[in-house]
């Protein structure tokens, strides 16, 4: 059967929120990482079919960003494009979309990816605030104006909501993420120690792979000063330590919580873009895809636990690749916090588990050493809306490299869901 | 016939369609029959007369500039004024509503015939450009225009179309009341037919009033006092920017302000008198003949190959991300040209990316761009330190150090990896081509294509062939000029191509003049007396010293000794004096600019030249090494040499040009006048060469 071809792939370095890409919007970054696998492919942009990014945050001046990442990366007019969200998960499920539509023979070439500036999360007036403005607009004489005005008080504009915590709360159980990593953390019992250990092997894995990593990567220069290339990723630490880990207070529940800022994933902006074909059209092409989808699978879970996804999606995933957990060689698994990858590799250890939901065959260990291997969010950082293109690159990148024949990677996601992706070459 | 008149129910058309043409333009012919149209319709009764064109995107271009060209004589040019004048007054005082209907150019004499209807309506057409550019050669508006225009738009927007010459488009003609009425142009007959009807329902007044204007913008228009500041800050304005050197724009403030109150009559007697006073000036004559040229070389197309129909750039590479390349680059961006900016670092590229993001920064701030146009046009250049994204390329321009062997590399690497179809040109100012193209894989490909500094604003490109160059290479690069906008000259390949070559004798005279005695800021000054916009060694300061030697030396080598460098070049050369980039060179640019007196003080003799003489020596040398390329044929022609030092110089378009200048002066004279430096310095600089002793033998000129 035809199968579906990662071709190319290309991420910028990831920027801590408010560092280098401060002034860089979702849109520029996005175009950035399309426009150069459009170059690196020497592509006849005419050829793709459709693009689909995917981003959490999009902004408000660029509503269906995809499509202006598709016009600002040089992609025709006539293209269309389409944004797509899946939470944390929207850069697989960009790539995901585009597997279905090849499958149900809606074209054969999709430029595709994900991209996201946290830095450019806007704050928000209060509803009452906003109707205090509404009503100064809509006023006809002077004194209504007036009256609107004599409304407002300091704390309408002093205490903003802040979207990118309003983004990050999940509206129907109320916790936050961290929250929920919490409530992981509690039922596995996992420690802060574990934690801070999982966490500072993902800065020491990324400090070691630095230049692996510079391979998935373009320079880039940020406007409008254009002063100094960025070419890595500026959140791995390269003098991190366990003591400076364990001075970190708890940052979701104080006092008798166990998750830090240091170990969960960085608040980032990037973007990856991935170009991806039908074998046969990649073929026709003369193309030399760096993969191959598998299998993928998406799987529910309750919001509160949403950490716990990847447990469930990756033996859906297997089960449809019809492997084994142990014929996989690689995985890569988001660490969206180190509690939540620890319950999940627990959870697939665990045989109750397996025959709670029926995953028997399909979980198993996961070797430490072949888990991340150049570290994680974490370290790296989680742009939302980009680490799941980011991850397939990552993996592909590392099959390629070391010769390997099959991947997994995976994500828990915002709501409660785990997404899984089989790669293989 | 050129003018048809027709009616239906009750409205009556007049149609402007010159036979066998795309353009209408107002003969004297054309006059006549309009107004032979007008007598017949003025015992009409009509629900209004609709005046209209039928050529695409043209209403009319303008007054037939041959026919202006042509009056020698004040008497005759007034009374041609006045024809005109009294046709547009017919128009004006007919009893019924008049509209014009404008859906293409309507400049020059077109506007005023539009001016003298009683209503306008325009389209969304956005080839449409309406205003008065006469200034722009040499003389004022004639047929009504200065008198009718300040009283429909207000003063200051009169004065400012008037004295700039710049034409606006249908927006800016629709805010500032210069039109009634925007339209489609789809469905443009119904419309016009409502608008006729719903002024037919109002007789005799105006049912559609120009805006009013409130606040200051009323003050400055209507307040004697308000208006007397408007005058004085447009001459001071217009003075700054001529320098003195073009009288029409200053004339145009004049006769405004003397005819803003004054009768139609007597208005319009002087707008004649100036019309015709400035028409016949030799500054004039020489404007028009520019603008022919610059028409000609906007619209060139190089001879014998008509038959080749390039595809466009579409993606461009660009190699060098310096000065130059930054340039370049925001230039092919602005113009929607794809581009891969190379060069051999990240830091470069860095450099390469502020400096065109300058440009457009620049344009922000005097909003002529919005800032995501900006970001788009950004987009449109990525940076690499690889030739990924090169082999698709449509042309890929070199801008790398002026240095041959690093361009010959640069050019045997680059044809290996290109597409079939990828043009390679080098932006060299002074190395030859035909080196690069010999170690080309495909030498056909091979051209030169080089910009002037700054990119974005000089409109020159000169074009360089080598025997090897393909018509097919030549003509895209050709088309490819114009896309970007820029007036493109052909050159052979010959040291130093067309304006160096030309510029460089200029600079090193002014460098023997200095030698000899001179000083620096006088003979900076007879150069800008002169009309050009920068004195030699300001002009030496801004390119920078070693670019200028650099250059001179190539010349040396391949022209021979009068190239060789004066001694001031050779004495400030290892001072590290370069100019502007250094902050020192023959001025020290600080916050205000002052003459570098250890320069000055190096010059040891005290021969001073006169005005007359440097003057002379300066620009003749010139004219002598412009017939040397013309004999060479580096160049098809004068028009050439012309073009290429208006706009790679900005030698004054109001001597016409170098050559034309020379024939103004005679070949006679020129002769005596070299003949006469020649037996001063005896060392064959100023020898007349052979192109001109054949034109004086033959009693023939440059243009003849």
């Amino acid at each position: 059967m035809d199968r579906i071809a990662i071709v190319a792939g290309i991420r910028t370095p990831f920027c801590k929120m408010g560092t280098s890409f401060n002034n860089l919007s979702a849109q520029e970054l996005g175009r950035i990482a399309a426009r150069e696998v459009i170059e690196r492919q020497e592509l006849d942009v005419k050829l793709i079919d459709e693009v689909i990014f995917g981003c959490v945050g999009q902004p408000a001046e660029a509503a269906n960003i995809a499509r202006v990442v598709a016009l600002l990366a040089g992609v025709p007019k006539t293209t269309p494009a389409v944004t797509v969200h899946r939470n944390c998960a929207s850069g697989i499920e960009a790539v995901v979309n585009a597997a279905i539509k090849i499958r149900a023979g809606e074209g054969s070439v999709f430029l595709t990816g994900g991209t996201e500036s946290m830095s450019n999360i806007p704050f928000f007036l209060s509803k009452q605030y906003q109707e205090i403005l509404t009503g100064i607009s809509r006023a006809k004489t002077l004194p209504e104006k007036l009256q609107g005005f004599a409304k407002i008080r300091p704390h309408h504009f002093l205490s903003p909501r802040i979207g990118l915590q309003l983004g990050l709360t999940d509206p129907v159980c109320g916790l936050n993420m961290g929250q929920t990593a919490e409530v992981l953390a509690k039922e596995f019992g996992i420690t802060r120690r574990q934690q801070d250990e999982f966490a500072l092997g993902s800065h020491q894995k990324a400090i070691a792979g630095r230049a692996v990593l510079r391979e998935e990567m373009v320079p880039v220069i940020p406007g409008p000063k254009y002063k100094e290339a960025v070419i890595d990723d500026n959140g791995p630490r390269e003098g991190q330590t366990m003591e400076a880990l364990a001075k970190l207070k708890p940052f979701f529940e104080r006092g008798t919580g166990t998750v830090t800022a240091g170990n969960s994933s960085q608040i980032t902006d990037g973007a990856c873009a991935l170009l991806v074909a039908s074998e046969l059209r990649a073929k026709v092409l003369g193309m030399k895809p760096l993969g191959y989808i598998r299998s993928f699978a998406f799987a529910g879970v309750e919001p509160n636990r949403m950490g716990i996804g990847p447990a469930h999606a990756i033996p859906m995933a297997l089960k449809k690749a019809g492997m084994k957990l142990s014929d996989v060689q690689a995985f890569e698994i988001n660490e969206a916090f180190a509690a939540q990858v620890l319950a999940c590799l627990r959870a697939l250890s665990s045989e109750k588990f397996a025959k709670d939901f029926g995953y028997e065959g399909h979980t198993g260990d996961i070797d430490p050493a072949k888990l991340n291997i150049n570290g994680g969010a974490i370290a790296l950082g989680h742009p939302v809306g980009t680490s799941g293109a980011r991850l397939i690159l990552t993996m592909l990148k590392h099959l390629n490299r070391n010769n390997l024949n099959c991947g997994v990677v995976s994500l828990c996601v915002g709501g409660g869901q785990g997404a899984a992706v089989v790669l293989e070459r | 016939m050129s003018v048809f008149y027709k009616e239906e129910s009750g409205i009556g058309f007049i149609t402007f369609d010159q036979p066998d043409s795309k353009v209408n333009v107002l003969s004297a012919a054309t006059l006549v029959s309009f107004d032979k149209i007008l007598d017949d319709l003025k015992n009409k009764s009509l629900k209004a007369l609709v005046i209209q064109s039928a050529k695409k995107d043209i209403f009319i271009a303008g007054a037939d500039i041959k026919e202006i060209e042509t009056i020698t004589e004040e008497n005759d040019a007034k009374s041609k004024a006045q024809a005109g004048q009294q046709v547009m007054n017919k128009l004006e005082d007919l009893p019924f509503p008049t509209v014009a209907v404008i859906d293409g150019a309507a400049l020059g004499g077109g506007c005023e015939l539009a001016l003298a209807c009683r209503y306008r309506v325009m389209t969304f057409n956005d080839k449409i450009r309406m205003g008065l550019p006469e200034v722009n050669l040499g003389f004022v508006p004639g047929f009504g225009g200065t008198w009718r225009l300040p009283r429909l738009v207000g003063l200051q927007q009169g004065l400012k179309m008037i004295v700039s010459g710049a034409p606006i488009n249908p927006q800016a003609a629709f805010k500032c009341g210069l039109v009634d009425r925007l339209y489609p142009a789809v469905g443009l007959s119904e419309r016009v037919r409502e608008f006729v009807e719903q002024i037919a329902a109002e007789p005799g007044q105006r049912i559609f009033k120009p805006p009013v204007l409130k606040g200051l913008a009323g003050f400055l228009d209507q307040n004697p006092l308000g208006q007397s500041m408007v005058y004085k800050k447009t001459i001071e304005s217009v003075q700054k920017a001529t320098k003195g050197f073009y009288p029409a724009p200053l004339r145009a403030v004049d006769v405004i302000r003397k005819t803003k109150y004054l009768p139609r009559e007597q208005a319009l007697d002087i707008e004649s008198s100036a019309f015709a006073q400035l028409a016949i000036t030799p500054t004039s004559k020489n404007l028009v003949k520019v603008f022919y040229l610059a028409e000609k070389y906007k619209k060139l197309s190089v001879p014998g190959t008509e038959g080749i129909k390039p595809a466009g750039v579409v993606k461009a590479g660009v190699i060098g991300a310096g000065v130059m390349g930054g340039g370049i680059a925001q230039l092919l961006s602005n113009r929607g040209v794809w581009t891969r900016l190379k060069d051999i670092n990240q830091e470069a590229i860095a450099k390469g990316l502020a400096a065109a993001y300058d440009i457009y920064a620049q344009a922000v701030k005097r909003r002529k761009a919005k800032p995501y146009e900006v970001a788009a046009k950004m987009a449109m250049i990525t940076g690499t330190v690889d030739y990924t994204g090169f082999s698709d390329a449509d042309i890929v321009i070199e801008a790398v150090v002026e240095n041959l062997d690093i361009k010959k590399k640069v050019f045997t690497q680059t044809s290996q990896l290109v597409g079939p179809k990828t043009i390679l040109a080098s932006n060299t100012s002074s190395l030859p081509v035909t080196e690069m193209a010999r170690v080309s894989k495909d030498p056909t490909k091979v051209i030169g294509f080089h910009f002037f500094n700054p990119v974005h604003r000089m409109p020159l490109i000169e074009i360089i062939t080598t025997e090897f160059t393909s018509p097919q290479t030549l003509v895209a690069t050709v088309e490819f000029a114009k896309k970007l906008g820029k007036t493109p000259v052909v050159v052979k390949d010959a040291p130093g191509f067309l304006v160096n070559r030309i510029l460089l004798a200029y600079i090193n005279e002014a460098g023997r003049i200095l030698d000899e005695g001179g000083s620096i800021e006088q003979i900076d000054g007879f150069a800008t007396r002169f009309g050009l916009p920068m004195g030699p060694f300001t002009l030496s300061d801004e390119v920078g010293l070693d670019v200028g030697v650099k250059v001179l030396h190539v010349l040396e080598a391949g022209l021979g000794p009068r190239f060789k460098p004066s001694q001031i070049f050779d004495d400030i050369g290892p001072k590290k004096l370069l100019g502007k980039k250094s902050g020192k060179g023959f001025y020290i640019h600080g916050r205000q600019r002052v003459v570098n007196e250890e320069v000055q003080s190096l010059i040891k003799s005290r021969n001073r030249a006169s005005e007359q003489e440097a003057v002379e020596r300066m620009i003749y040398i010139m004219v002598n090494e412009a017939a040397m390329i013309l004999q060479e044929k580096v160049v098809d022609g004068p028009d050439a040499v012309d073009i290429g030092m208006i706009m790679g110089t900005g030698f004054p378009p109001f001597r016409g040009g170098l050559l034309r200048y020379a024939d103004t002066v005679g070949i006679d004279g020129l002769v005596d006048s070299l003949e006469k430096y020649e037996a001063r310095f005896q060392d064959g600089r100023f020898k007349p060469c052979s192109y001109i002793l054949e034109l004086k033998k033959n009693g023939k000129r440059f243009y003849s």
